[in-house]
């Protein structure tokens, strides 16, 4: 199984490769359309501005392909933090700016006059111990980000993260899409694990 | 709920992490990768390394040093020295940081953080602080402790906070290292300024200091170094004590 991160942000996609490495898994950068083909899983991660993302992507001309690989090939894709986001219809980051639509919903700042944002360090994930989660100690990941998703149909929903009165969706799912708002290559054990887990289940 | 960080702080000289007192008298502790790669193990919640003669030098952190630690370590990794551009910064993200420390060349260019929030996301931009104590003021240093700089700091933060900082680092010169306490009037009053996540530096040396700060500031991080380095203290034995006087903190 190949797996392929999108080269597209300038965010750190090392540490991403690294986890994947951890279990030795064929994991490589891929930033040309044509090199998707080869791709088992894409993995998008990455911080950033939701609009300079989308911008990049297009840019690179992997946005179409993305989405056809994707919807059409039905393969399975990660998105991480700022990846996950872009499931989303809209996001108002940076200004309105359209998502793939994967999954029915929008991505607005968080708001709440009591609370720190960004919403950054170790924040718990509740989870039903189940399915990615399956068999992870500790739910502590790490966050770091000031937009959040909420997406329109709960049931897709399989994390999620109290801050202050706010409820995070911090993992959503839907059929090959799986997204994470925390950066499980960040997130020592519990992220490898958790890693480890969506690979295995891509498998199945 | 988010958890308190306990953060590791790597002064770095020449590829090493060296420790000092109030900005002086440094020695050498270790190498950055190896003692990052036990503070991961032991469950340090972040990673913050800095170069300290980079401004000085006209030259940035490492990318070497930062690429090596995030290829061994899986925790965030907060990285400054020397960042004087947006270009500077994307060379630290491209090396593997998570989040970049701007402080010199920031204060003397409050702009730099807003094109760096624009750029990189507010929550990927730090901005740290020196001060030291003066009456009943604070003043603000620049180049590692060396500058004086008349600004006020309050004012300061509230430029850096407009501006989009994610993150702020005051650091107490007056308390770096002599592993007395925290200074906790200073974030206490700090507490009230600063909207996004604040982290203190300077002073960490027992269990109760680190305690008392959480208590008396409700920081969301402190930065520690040698009490670490030179005493016989770890991330995991600190973790179970402040979580037994009930302050929130991630156990690994």
């Amino acid at each position: 199984m190949k797996i392929g991160i999108v080269n597209y942000s300038i965010g750190n996609i090392g540490s991403v490769y690294s986890a994947f490495r951890f279990f030795g898994l064929d994991v490589r950068f891929v930033q040309a359309p044509q090199e998707l083909e080869n791709i088992d899983v894409i993995v998008l991660a990455g911080v950033g501005n939701f609009i300079t993302a989308v911008r990049r992507l297009k840019a690179l001309k992997m946005w179409d392909k993305i989405d056809k690989e994707v919807i059409v090939k039905k393969k399975p894709i990660i998105g991480i933090c700022l990846g996950m986001q872009l499931f989303a219809d809209l996001s108002y980051e940076g200004g309105r700016t359209k998502g793939f639509g994967w999954i029915k919903g929008e991505v607005v700042k968080m708001d709440s006059k009591d609370l720190r944002i960004p919403h950054i360090g170790w924040n718990r994930v509740n989870t039903s111990g189940k399915g990615i989660f399956n068999g992870i100690q500790s739910n502590y990941f790490y966050f770091m980000h000031s937009y959040h998703f909420i997406p329109k149909n709960k049931n897709l929903i399989c994390g999620v993260t109290d801050y202050g009165d706010l409820k995070i969706v911090s993992a959503v799912r839907k059929d090959n899409i799986i997204g994470v708002q925390f950066h499980p290559e960040k997130s020592q054990s519990g992220g490898l694990r958790l890693l480890k887990n969506i690979i295995e289940e891509i498998n199945c | 709920m988010l958890t308190k960080r306990i953060i590791p702080l790597f002064l770095l000289k020449e590829g090493r992490i060296y420790k000092g007192e109030r900005f002086k008298n440094f020695i050498d502790v270790g190498d950055p990768t190896s003692q990052g790669m036990i503070y991961d193990a032991q469950g340090a919640d972040e990673i913050i390394i800095v170069d300290i003669e980079a401004s000085k030098k006209k030259k940035i952190i490492n990318s070497r040093i930062i690429n090596s630690m995030i290829t061994k370590c899986r925790l965030p990794i907060a990285a400054g020295g020397g960042i004087r551009d947006v270009k500077s910064a994307k060379e630290c993200f491209s090396a593997g940081a998570d989040k970049i420390i701007v402080n010199t060349h920031a204060i003397l260019n409050p702009w730099l953080v807003k094109e760096m929030a624009r750029e990189f996301g507010s929550q990927s931009v730090v901005v740290s602080i020196d001060v030291k104590k003066s009456g009943s003021n604070y003043d603000v240093y620049i180049y590692s402790g060396t500058r004086k700089i008349e600004v006020k700091l309050k004012d300061l933060i509230k430029k850096f906070i407009d501006c989009g900082a994610g993150e702020i680092i005051i650091t107490c010169i007056d308390k770096e290292g002599t592993m007395s306490g925290f200074d906790c009037n200073l974030y206490s009053w700090l507490r009230k300024l600063v909207s996004v996540p604040l982290i203190a530096s300077g002073g960490a040396g027992s269990y109760d200091h680190i305690v008392d700060l959480f208590k008396e500031s409700d920081c969301d991080a402190c930065a520690i170094g040698k009490m670490l380095f030179l005493r016989d203290y770890d991330i995991v034995r600190i973790k179970s004590y402040i979580k037994g006087k009930d302050v929130t903190v991630r156990e690994a």
